[in-house]
């Protein structure tokens, strides 16, 4: 884990720097708009209220036994948030290294910049929204312990999506095909996870590949604190540890193999 | 003197794949499936602080590549850069990399500042200092999108050289922007290494190599092939370019250079143009036989404001073998002002030492302090000179017999 402690260093010391890049990269979305930054926020909150009045108010759909709640627009808002702040940070800080290739060439910053930039810059668009329905659906639980635990859960989240991020846009480097065939499967992969679909609804022949995907341990641990208000169960904190295991050694080597060429690949 | 900058024995390694397959295939596996080009090779040089070491070489040679790799930006694959103390490094490889275009200068300003290392607060003090450099106190605040080029560059440089470096890397920033901009940056680069900053420096303008390196490294196809005084180093680096063009141009057909010369001068921004060289006692002959013993050449200019400017006069074979030059700033000789308001000057070499041989003029106009090129005809005139000497040679040298 040589190589992986010392972009984690390289980043701790450019920690200002990543801030500043990322309140500029907020500022670069809504430049030249009237409204602003509240176009971050409008998309998913519009996405969120439809969801909301589709599922909730109008049809008023509801879950079998054993879902975490039963209100459909509840369980799918609450997997779609995190969901659409993974695609965000991961498709970003996938072609984060290609776009800063120029930068990178000429001025001596460290490559983990770039990916962090982008996994930081989607938490501040998507963190406040998870704060929100933790206002609006706790309650339904009165503010149980589990509260306590998001914070590490999001932590996680968060350091998984770095390492993720980070692996894809050194492959990408490489091969630029990639960046087509993670966007195929981010398109895919609310499909094969909890965000759409109880797991009991799985086939029990494919139900593995809903551990396939990395988001699967943290919104089934979402769901079961916002929406249950119960801790998470072993096997969420076990699939986001082997998850995080697995990254962190990927892009390890992936960091090693590349040190010396990544910035002409770019 | 302390050393600011030690470099040993570096190498750089490209490694070239056939395709992104190969590519992939050595990420996934660690195996190797490359072809290398090793773009620098065991190149070692030490600075000492104060130094101003000038880079010079072919296209391709692996300048840039010295200097990424000093600056940081590229990983060596073997050797050592020391640098000799925590002062800062500023690097201009390229200017204006990190600008949002759709961000004001001020706003890019502070984050530009930030990406080489410039604290808010200090950027916040030298913001004036910055934009006045820059000369854009009205457009500041409008979106760096509507710059002009030359606009967008003036800030980046001012912020560059903002703070006074301890090393200075810069590559061949000298060649954008006006000529007035050029001017600038020279004057402030020449500031920094009389103030004792040490200065790597690569341009393919030999006149600035000369005008601010205490030494020079010559780089050939990645390896250190002479390193040594300024002077020195340049004879041999022009030798060498003299042999490839003498080369080309028994290979091709080249356009002529006064061609070229001559048509740079209606480009915009230009501080100062050439308007005529002549040269006396040319008959009508093609080439045309200098038919005095001595040599004048007249050099008229016109130039904004009213700076004085410098006159520079070379005189080569053809085929390129240089005889000799001469500047007015370096013979410390002032140009006459012209009632037009152009400056003249006439140099004249008596009683030519030369042999018989086919000659060529070039003419140069400096700014006022000779750092800055504001104009030059490249080999203008052409005149065949007749020695009474029936011996072959270049120069009659004053000599005796004993």
């Amino acid at each position: 884990m040589h190589a992986l402690t010392a972009e984690c260093t390289a980043l701790w010391r450019a920690r200002r720097l990543l801030f500043l890049m990322a309140r500029r990269d907020l500022s670069a979305r809504h430049a030249g708009s009237v409204l602003g930054i509240v176009w971050l926020y409008a998309q998913p909150l519009l996405t969120i209220a439809i969801y909301y009045l589709v599922f909730d108010v109008v049809f008023r759909m509801r879950l079998g036994d054993g879902a975490p709640t039963q209100a459909v627009g509840a369980y799918l808002i609450v997997g779609l948030v995190p969901w659409m702040a993974f695609s965000d940070a991961v498709l970003r800080g996938m072609i984060s290294l290609l776009e800063a290739g120029a930068l990178l060439q000429k001025n001596p910053l460290p490559t983990a910049l770039f990916p962090a930039r982008a996994v930081l810059t989607g938490a501040l668009i998507y963190l406040p929204l998870t704060l929100a329905l933790v206002f609006v659906y706790t309650p339904m639980h009165h503010f149980g312990a589990a509260l306590l635990l998001l914070p590490l859960l999001v932590a996680a989240l968060l350091a998984m999506w770095f390492l993720l991020a980070y692996s894809l846009a050194i492959v990408a480097a490489a091969v630029r095909d990639v960046v087509q065939i993670v966007g195929f499967f981010l398109g895919i992969g609310a499909f094969l996870s909890p965000v759409l679909f109880l797991p009991s609804m799985f086939p029990p022949a494919i139900s593995w590949l809903l551990w396939a995907n990395p988001m699967t341990p943290p919104v089934l641990g979402l769901q079961s604190i916002l929406l249950s208000g119960a801790m998470p169960r072993a096997e969420v904190w076990l699939g986001m540890l082997a998850w995080l295991v697995a990254l962190a050694v990927v892009l390890d080597r992936l960091v090693d193999r590349s040190r010396e060429q990544l910035i002409d690949w770019l | 003197m302390s050393v600011a900058l030690s470099v040993e024995r570096l190498c750089k390694l490209y490694k070239l794949y056939d395709s992104p397959r190969a590519r992939l295939q050595a990420l996934v596996t660690g195996r190797p499936t490359h072809r290398p080009h090793w773009a620098l090779r065991d190149v070692s040089f030490v600075l000492q602080r104060g130094q101003c070491l000038g880079v010079i070489g072919d296209n391709g040679a692996g300048k840039s590549t010295l200097l990424k790799l000093v600056a940081g930006t590229l990983r060596p694959t073997s050797g050592a850069i020391t640098r000799g103390g925590d002062g800062r490094v500023t690097a201009i490889l390229e200017l204006g990399a990190g600008f949002h275009p759709d961000f004001t200068g001020r706003e890019n300003l502070r984050f530009a500042g930030a990406l080489i290392g410039i604290a808010d607060d200090e950027i916040a003090r030298l913001e004036a200092e910055i934009i006045a450099f820059a000369e854009l106190e009205d457009a500041i605040d409008r979106p760096v999108k509507t710059y002009s080029s030359g606009m967008t560059v003036r800030l980046a440089f001012a912020l560059a050289t903002a703070v006074e470096p301890d090393v200075l890397i810069i590559d061949e920033a000298l060649a954008v922007g006006d000529q007035h901009f050029q001017k600038k940056c020279v004057e402030r680069i020449d500031s920094f290494r009389r103030a004792g900053c040490t200065i790597l420096f690569c341009s393919h303008s030999q006149y600035h190599v000369r005008q601010l390196c205490d030494a020079a490294l010559w780089i050939d196809t990645g390896q250190a092939r002479l390193l040594g005084p300024t002077e020195m180093v340049l004879a041999s680096y022009e030798a060498h370019v003299r042999m490839l063009d003498a080369r080309k141009s028994q290979e091709s057909m080249a356009a002529p250079a006064e061609t070229a010369s001559r048509a740079a001068l209606s480009s915009p921004g230009r501080r100062g143009a050439i308007t005529s060289v002549n040269a006396s006692d040319l008959d009508g002959g093609s080439p045309p036989v200098l038919t005095s013993h001595d040599l004048a050449v007249t050099v008229s200019a016109s130039v904004a404001g009213d700076e004085r400017p410098n006159f520079g006069v070379m005189l080569q074979l053809v085929g390129g073998i240089g005889v000799t030059s001469v500047a007015t700033h370096v013979d410390r000789v002032e140009p006459l002002p012209q009632p037009d308001g152009t400056w003249k000057v006439t140099v004249t070499f008596p009683d030519l030492p030369l042999h018989s041989g086919e000659y060529v003029l070039s003419a140069y106009l400096f700014d006022s302090k000779g750092m800055v090129v504001y104009d030059e005809w490249l080999h203008c005139i052409r005149f065949l000179f007749v020695a009474a000497t029936p011996l072959p040679g270049l120069v009659t040298l004053r000599h005796h017999w004993s």
